[in-house]
This record gives structure tokens, sequence and C-alpha cells, in this order.
């Protein structure tokens, strides 16, 4: 009972990073029907631009918990100006285009954020400082859970309760379910679409922001390319809730977290990433549209 | 006492002159033996250009400063010693021309080189004309061709799983111990050999399974080991794994200790393990700096006197005891006769090496491994735990 209740904890935390990072990928393909490959690396890049601040010695020595909620800031909101300039530059260009064109130019950016990243940081791993957090952990019924992992856990679950609150209820939400449906009616109803996908390109990265800052701190290290291995995980963790769901993207995330623990502790950790991908088929092949997807993901 | 030493012109002119006579010849025959006596040759072969060309001028600097030592307190056998040196730019090639000039330039030994590659097309040359031949390459071939001319200086690939074993085991005498790899076949190897080493040495393994590198979440895999309750976890990775492994094993409250494989000795290890890096173990050969021997130290001492920088490997520190054996096997058979030198060499106990007491065996494989098991400490620096002989 100890060893589940353990993986359990193992599992829900690395949940809560897939599940932060899902969102931004559901966001943007609900809205817009496009994967956004780049948005691993924008919310690794947090992480880097977190990792600047908390070495700046801002504050001096014992700032502490301050200094890491102004990384947070900093991070979520640099990396939202960053998802800006991307809608801006690498896909409204081709809003009208073949749907092709505008993955490929997902592809290119991730690559574009990721050896940017490697030019600006250098291509070593890189080490967060130690002691940032309190260095404190539970113990209960034979498992443990660690303050980081406590932050980690209640941190998403607060931010996805936020989002959905956010979308569902506020006339800005409405506006972007609106645009979610049929563009051109939300148009003809007097909603700035531009906006709309905009306000999207800057909320889903600010949420994956806080999801790539969460891995550097739980982690302590971080390094140019994770980007990419987190962001096809958070994709894996969307389609398996529902590609366009928010909702969908918490319980997927959540899911594939717990998922990817229990295979490694009771199947075989050799064969995690395995067990992962062949859970993506079979969901795919008996439940195209995810758990609580209600549309067919078949515009790509 | 001065005063009788010098001759006074007046008091004793005649017997004076004869005196100095007498010492004139005396020192010009002995100046003229000693250009009669022909310098022992000695050959250094190593990539002093192309990728391996720090290594190998590493190497040459070594040989020239212990030369330089000898000759400096008199030969040996009343004899210089003369150091040449042959670029094989870590090729095969280049390294069959450099054996056939040193064969025919008639020197007695050959120190280096730093490759296997080079070292093994070097090797039946150097055999057929009975030149001995010290080198640190690392494959296991080079011992495995009956060359009685060939000596390895440093530990063969297989020697890193040995050492890992008998520490586990004969060193700390752990009773379960898991394994731990990545998928890389560089740490999988090694964690091959090390199970190999274990299972026949009787050891009980109670886990052994992989990691995905990079994946950076080892808490389920970590879970899962912790739940068969060994007393060792071995990790044969690289260090951003295993720095984090170590952390994760705090944070799930294991108790089970950290043996790290050669990858792990980064200083970033200690940086990502964080609090967690005291007390983990890492098993590789030391760098110089970390030698406890008085001797080396010495040596490590002169080198920068000597060069102005570090030597840049342990393995200018295996070549130099190659050349040191040789020396010391010159001294104890009074001759240059290779077969008695090669045959002293094969026969020597427990040398005095400055990466640690070594001896040879028939094939010409380095007995006494330099492999060192050294803790972490709270700063982040080594120290060296296991063999005893060797920790500080």
């Amino acid at each position: 009972m100890d060893v589940v209740l353990q993986q359990f904890i193992n599992g829900v935390t690395v949940g809560g990073f897939y599940a932060l990072i899902a969102l931004g990928y559901t966001m943007v393909y609900g809205v817009l029907k496009l994967i956004n490959f780049a948005h691993g690396d924008l919310s690794i890049l947090a992480a880097f631009i977190g990792l600047t601040v908390l070495t700046s010695g801002i504050g001096g020595a014992d700032a502490g918990a301050l200094l890491v909620a102004l990384a947070f800031v900093v991070a979520a909101a640099l990396v939202g100006v960053a998802g800006f300039a991307l809608e801006l530059t690498a896909y409204r260009p081709l809003r009208k285009a073949h749907r092709l064109s505008a993955v490929v130019s997902a592809l290119g950016a991730s690559m574009l954020i990721e050896n940017g990243i490697m030019l600006i940081w250098g291509p070593q791993v890189k080490v967060f400082p130690a002691n940032l957090l309190p260095h404190i952990s539970w113990s209960f019924g034979g498992a443990s859970i660690s303050f980081v992992q406590v932050l980690i856990i209640a941190g998403s679950l607060l931010l996805m309760a936020g989002l959905y609150f956010y979308v569902h209820h506020t006339r800005f939400g409405t506006a972007i379910r609106a645009a979610a449906i049929d563009q051109d009616a939300a148009r003809l109803m007097g909603i700035n679409v531009n906006r709309v996908i905009a306000s999207v390109f800057v909320l889903g990265p600010a949420l994956g922001a806080v999801g790539g800052l969460f891995i550097g701190l739980y982690y302590r290290e971080a390094y140019f390319n994770m980007g990419w291995i987190y962001g096809l995980n958070a994709f894996i963790a969307a389609i398996i809730g529902g590609i366009g769901n928010i909702p969908g993207a918490m319980i997927g995330g959540l899911l594939l977290g717990l998922f990817n623990a229990f295979a490694a502790g009771y199947v075989s950790s050799s064969w995690q990433e395995a067990i992962t991908f062949a859970l993506l088929i079979a969901i795919l092949l008996v439940r195209p549209t995810g758990i609580l997807g209600e549309r067919v993901a078949d515009k790509i | 006492m001065t005063r009788t030493l010098r001759t006074n012109p007046e008091q004793n002119a005649s017997g004076g002159l004869w005196r100095s006579l007498l010492l004139a010849a005396v020192v010009a025959g002995l100046v003229g033996v000693a250009f009669a006596q022909k310098p022992i040759l000695i050959g250094v072969q190593a990539p002093i250009t192309g990728q391996y060309a720090n290594e190998g001028q590493g190497i040459e600097k070594a040989v020239k400063l212990i030369a330089k030592q000898v000759n400096d307190k008199g030969g040996l056998l009343g004899r210089q010693i003369e150091v040449q040196t042959c670029d094989d730019a870590g090729q095969a090639s280049q390294a069959a021309i450099c054996a056939r000039q040193f064969v025919n330039a008639g020197v007695l030994a050959v120190i280096g080189t730093y490759t296997s590659g080079a070292a093994l097309a070097a090797e039946p040359v150097y055999a057929r004309a009975n030149v001995i031949q010290t080198s640190d390459g690392t494959s296991d071939k080079l011992t495995q061709s009956g060359y009685e001319t060939f000596f390895r200086n440093a530990p063969p690939n297989s020697a890193e799983a040995k050492f890992t074993a008998q520490y586990l085991l004969d060193g700390k005498h752990y009773q379960r111990i898991a394994v731990l790899s990545d998928h890389s076949s560089f740490a999988q190897g090694l964690s091959d050999a090390v199970v190999n080493e274990i299972k026949q040495a009787g050891g009980n393994l109670v886990y052994t399974g992989f990691i995905s590198a990079g994946s950076q979440d080892y808490t389920a895999v970590l879970t899962k080991i912790k739940s068969v309750s060994p007393d060792v976890l071995y990790f044969s990775g690289y260090y951003p794994d295993g720095g984090l492994i170590r952390a994760q094993m705090e944070q799930l409250h294991m108790d089970a200790a950290f043996v790290g494989g050669d990858a792990n000795q980064n200083v970033a290890f200690a940086k990502i393990a964080g609090n967690a890096a005291q007390g983990a173990i890492i098993v590789n050969v030391p760098s110089p700096e970390n030698l406890p021997f008085p001797a080396a130290k010495q040596f490590l001492a002169d080198y920068k006197a000597a060069y102005g920088e570090d030597p840049p490997s342990i393995y200018t520190f295996t070549n130099a005891d190659g050349f040191r054996a040789v020396i010391a096997a010159i001294e104890a058979t009074n001759s240059t006769d290779p077969a008695k030198l090669m045959d002293w060499m094969h026969g020597m106990k427990d040398f005095q090496g400055l990466t640690g007491t070594f001896s040879w065996d028939q094939s010409g494989e380095r007995i006494g491994s330099p492999f060192t098991a050294f803790e972490v400490q709270a700063d982040g620096s080594y120290r060296i735990v296991y063999p005893e002989a060797a920790a500080q």
C-alpha cells in the first residue's frame, strides 16, 4: 500500500507538469485547430528565464520566497510576450494558408527557440541554486511528499481551476469559446477574433511557463533541448483528455503522470516510454476524441 | 680544511704539478669513457598532433621530465637516457611508420601511445624486433595477442567493472545490490559487465533496470527499487541523471548507498544532487591531483614546475609509470638486454607506481587497478575511500 501511495504521489507531481503544459496545446488547438509544436520549448524557456532571475541576486541573499514569486511572474510575463510574438510572426501570416504550412512553421519555431536557448544559456546542464525553497518533507503511511511537490500539485490545481473559471464564467472566456466553435459567426457577433487568438497565445504559454519553472525548481536542472520531451508528453496528455477541451487536458496530464509512474513501478522502467506511446495509440483507436473530447482531431 | 687542500706552489711546486697532471689524465679518461658509452634510447610514440594532441604531449613531457631527472643524477648504468619522439597522430597508419622508425633507430623501449588503435598497429612491429612497448591503450585486444613485449600501464576497459564489484562485495560487503543504467551503449556495457562480475563473485542482485536518460523524473523506478530494500544502488550512466537520482533517493527517504560509474564524475553532479550529494560514492581512476601517494604528489609538482601547466589526465601518469618500471628493470638487472628486462618486468611484484601498486601478468596486463572509489564531500570535493592503501 505504501508503494502504491508513493507511486500515486510521484505520478501526480509529474502529471501536474504535463497538465499545465497540455493546457497551452489544447487552448490553441481549440481555437485554431493548430498544434503549436513550439509550446514545449516556450515552457522550458521559462525555466531558463526563471533561473536568470533566481541567480541574479535581486533582493539579497535571503530574498527566498519573494524571489521565487518574482521569478514566476517574470517568466510567465516574458514567455507570454514570446507566445504573442510567435503568433504574430509565425502563425498569423499563415492563417489563410494550408494547415500543413502552419504545422511546419510551428516545428521551425520549436527549433528556433530550442537553439536560441542554447545560444543564450549554453549547451551545458544548468543547475538551479539549492535551498531556494524550504527543504521539508512529510512521511505518512510509508510514503513521503516534499514541500516542492505540495507546491507543484496545489499550484497546478489552482491555476487549472482558475483557467476553467475564466473560460466558462467571464465575458472574455465566453468570447474564446465562441471563437472556438465558429470564428466567422463569432466575428459576426462583434467578437474581435484576432484579439481572442492573441490572448490564447499569451495565456497558454504563460501557464506552460509556470509548469516549466516548476520543472526547473523541482529537479533543479535544465538543459536547452528538454522542451521536446515535455512538449511531446504534454501533447499526448492533451490527446488522452480530448484535445481542445480544457478539463480534458488537466485529466489527461494527471492520468499520463500516474500511468507513467505505475508502468515504471509495476511493469518495467525500460519499457516506460514504449508503454506510454502504446497507450496513445490504443486511445486513438478506441476513442479518437479522447476521454472528454467532442471534436475529432482531423485537421492535421 | 680549505688551507690544506689548496696547493701551495712555493712549498710543493713539482709535486703539485704532477698531481695536476694526474688529475687531468683521470678526468680526461672518465670523460672519454662517458663519451664512448652510447646513450640508452627510449622512444615516445604519442599523438603529438590531432584530436588527442593534448594527451600525447602530456606523455612526451612526462617521459622527458623523468629522463632529465635520471640524467641529472648521473644516468642509468653510467649511461645517459636519450628520448626520441614520433607523432602517430592517434592513427594506426602513422603508428606503424613510427614503430619501424623506432626499430631502425634501435630504441630499447617505447612509451605510449595514447589510443588503442595506434598501439595495436605498432604492437607486432615491436614484438618482432624485441622492443619493449608500454601503452595506456584500454582495448582488451592489446593483451590478447600473446606478445611478450607489450605491457599495459593503464586499466583495460573491463577493469572498472571488476573494481566496482570488488568494492561493493569485498570492500563494503553489500548484501542486496540494485543496478540501474540508461540505454546508452556506454552505460549499458558498463552495467552489464558489473552485473556479470557481481554474479560471478556470488553477490546478491535484487534489482536491475533502466532509466531513459534526460527524462528527469526517476521517482517511480526509485520507489520500485526502494520496495525491494537494497543496501546499495549502483548507477552506470551520466552525471545529469546520477545527480537527480541521488537527490530523488533522498526525497523518497531511501537508505541505500549510492555508487556511480565514472561518467558521474563532474562538478555538476554535486550541484544537481544538492544537499544529497554528500556521501555519494563515484568509481573512477583518480585525476593526477587526487593521487594520494607522496611520489605522485612530488611528480605532479615537478611536472607543474617544469611545464607551468597541469598534466592532461591520469594517463600521463600511467605512461610515466610504464617508463619508471623500465628504468627499475634496467637498474635491477644491471642490463639493457630486452629479454632480461622483460623477464624482470613480468616477474616484478608490487611495483610502487605513481598511480598505485601494480605488477604485470604474462600477457602484459596490469594487475593492480588504479581505480578508486571516492566519496563526494559537502563542498563538492572528493575523498578517496577505497582501496584502503589509497584512502587518505
